[in-house]
């Protein structure tokens, strides 16, 4: 059952960066050639494209989080046997977890805010939907760390 | 208390938990200590979307990232070959151009050593070089071409120092013209040193003919560094307008010119590629956060006078940049060293007189080395797996590449002119 959730969610992982990453490079692209030969673009075509970048990297950083994959100091690691790395690996997702959820926490916190004072984002759409993906992606990575700590052979 | 943290901080951090989180504990530990409420951590990191040029990143690494599972080193190989084949110490040229520019292109994530170096070491010996020297080029070289566009280093070490908005500004383009001449300098130690050592290896000889096939069989990607290349140092481009030309090309060229990429893999190489952007940007974004404490309580200014009343002269500092530069390089991976030590060091260099640009490329060329630094120099394992050799044989196999590079970074760090002379 777990692992079917998992798996499911890493397709879907999968298919919303690929669909937002060709979104961005598109946009991006019609607004260097509208820029370039028309001499003007989309009005918040730019803005898209930044707001893009935010979700791709989150949604990358929880799929990073999923391999197990983000960037750490890994000598420790590299040198440590095969016990010792396993207590050493559930220590540290558990404080990645924290980390991660303390994150998702207070972000929900600014999040609510823009909702209520119906913040704006960019063109037609308010500031709490683009804020959308940070406390969804911290929560999924402290998941997946807490997940880590319990059963480190899970990913 | 705050100790206990700052402690456990350094503890996990050294134990090996991500980086993103070490740095945002350590940010939300500041704010805490200084009674601000963690929302804003939020909204340091919501600020990734206030930098117009972060979207250079994903562009880029995904073009390099498509350009990796095509053919690409293949043809790049052959071109080089036929062109610099039949010098003095030919191949081995051809291998530090081929690797410079395929770095440049890929980012320096070790798939170098992986496409290129499978192909050059064979080459080499058959050549006739022996297998250490072989060993030692495709493992110095997987970090050759960080200076040269568009490599996303450069572009990261320029995004964080114009955050800082410390010294003088300066644009992406001045810093590509930056790195120019430093690379042309290590290139060229390099090969004097192999022409020296090794001048009576077999060459190729020149045959107009070979040059013309490799030249039309790779006339696409050949193109594109001029584009990039002439559109950016030109002005005609800015870096992420050139950075989404490249990533489409690329796109479209390997897909459906050479058709060596499967569209249907197209999903998993944005994936892949965008696991390690995410976790590059994500440390940016959590570093953002934890240098706006830092600029708040003043710790670069405090670190400036601490450090000045102990090293007066330039030089003196320099020196030990140097030597910091070179073990944080073997410690952490370029993109974290530069996201985290940037806003502490940039403040301090600029106090001691030091140009913004050049700082930048000490700093890579530093961290360049600190890739194959014995013990943990990231470009050794990846050798060391690639190659089936243990990692004691590619440590003696580096050494003399090492010292080389050393002394090319010794001028590159005391004589500015070589990053400033376009100024």
């Amino acid at each position: 059952m777990l692992a079917r959730v998992q798996r499911l969610l890493a397709q879907l992982e999968l298919y919303l960066l690929g669909a937002l990453f060709l979104t961005m490079l598109g946009v991006a692209f019609y607004q260097v050639i509208a820029r370039n030969v028309f001499g003007g673009g989309l009005l918040w075509g730019d803005e898209l494209v930044r707001n893009a970048v935010l979700w791709v990297t989150m949604l990358g950083a929880t799929s990073a989080a999923g391999a197990n994959s983000h960037i750490c100091i890994d000598i420790v690691a590299r040198f440590a046997g095969q016990g010792a790395r396993h207590v050493i690996g559930r220590f540290t997702s558990f404080f990645t977890s924290i980390v991660c959820l303390t994150l998702g926490w207070y972000s929900i916190g600014v999040l609510y805010g823009d909702y209520v004072y119906q913040t704006p984002g960019f063109g037609p759409i308010p500031a709490w939907i683009c804020e959308l993906i940070i406390p969804t992606a911290a929560f999924v990575m402290g998941l997946r760390y807490l997940m880590r700590t319990l059963k480190p052979e899970i990913t | 208390m705050i100790w206990m943290g700052i402690i456990t901080v350094v503890v996990v951090a050294l134990l090996g938990a991500p980086l993103f989180a070490v740095v945002l504990a350590a940010a939300m530990l500041g704010f805490l200590a200084t009674d601000v409420n963690l929302s804003v951590v939020a909204i340091e990191i919501y600020r990734i979307t206030d930098t117009p040029l972060l979207v250079a990143l994903p562009l880029f690494t995904f073009a390099g990232y498509v350009m990796a599972e095509a053919k690409t080193s293949e043809r790049l190989m052959a071109l080089t070959r036929a062109l610099f084949g039949w010098m003095p110490a030919g191949l081995a040229i051809v291998g530090f151009v081929a690797c410079a520019l395929f770095t440049a292109l890929t980012g320096a994530s070790g798939v170098t050593i992986v496409a290129l170096g499978a192909l050059l070491l064979p080459m080499l010996k058959e050549a006739g070089y022996s297998e250490k020297y072989g060993l030692g080029l495709v493992t110095t070289s997987g970090s050759l071409g960080l200076l040269i566009v568009p490599s996303v280093p450069l572009i990261l070490y320029g995004i964080v120092a114009q955050q800082l908005d410390v010294g003088e500004p300066f644009t992406i383009q001045q810093l590509f013209l930056a790195g120019l001449l430093p690379v042309v300098l290590m290139v060229s130690a390099l090969a004097a040193w192999t022409m020296w050592r090794h001048g009576d290896a077999n060459r190729t000889s020149f045959n107009a003919r070979k040059v013309w096939t490799s030249l039309t069989q790779a006339k696409w990607e050949v193109a594109l560094p001029f584009v990039v290349l002439g559109g950016v140092y030109s002005g005609v481009f800015a870096i992420s307008e050139a950075a989404a030309l490249t990533a489409l090309y690329v796109m479209v060229i390997e897909v459906f010119v050479y058709r060596e990429v499967a569209v249907a893999k197209i999903p998993t190489i944005i994936r892949d590629a965008m696991v390690m952007v995410g976790s590059i940007i994500l440390i940016l974004g959590c570093a953002l956060a934890f240098t706006n404490f830092l600029i708040d309580t003043e710790v670069p200014q405090r670190l400036f006078e601490v450090i000045q009343e102990r090293i007066s002269s330039r030089v003196m500092f320099l020196i030990l940049l140097n030597v910091l530069l070179l073990l944080l390089g073997a410690l952490l991976d370029i993109f974290s060293a530069i996201v985290i030590m940037v806003p502490l060091i940039l403040p301090v260099a600029i106090g001691y007189g030091i140009h913004p640009l050049h700082l930048g490329i000490i700093f890579l060329a530093n961290l360049q080395i600190g890739y194959f630094t014995p013990p943990i120099g990231m470009n050794l394992f990846i050798a060391s797996y690639r190659f089936n050799r243990p990692v004691l044989d590619l440590y003696a196999a580096c050494l003399p590449f090492m010292v080389v590079l050393l002394i090319a970074l010794l001028l590159i760090t005391y004589i500015p002119a070589l990053s400033l002379w376009f100024l």
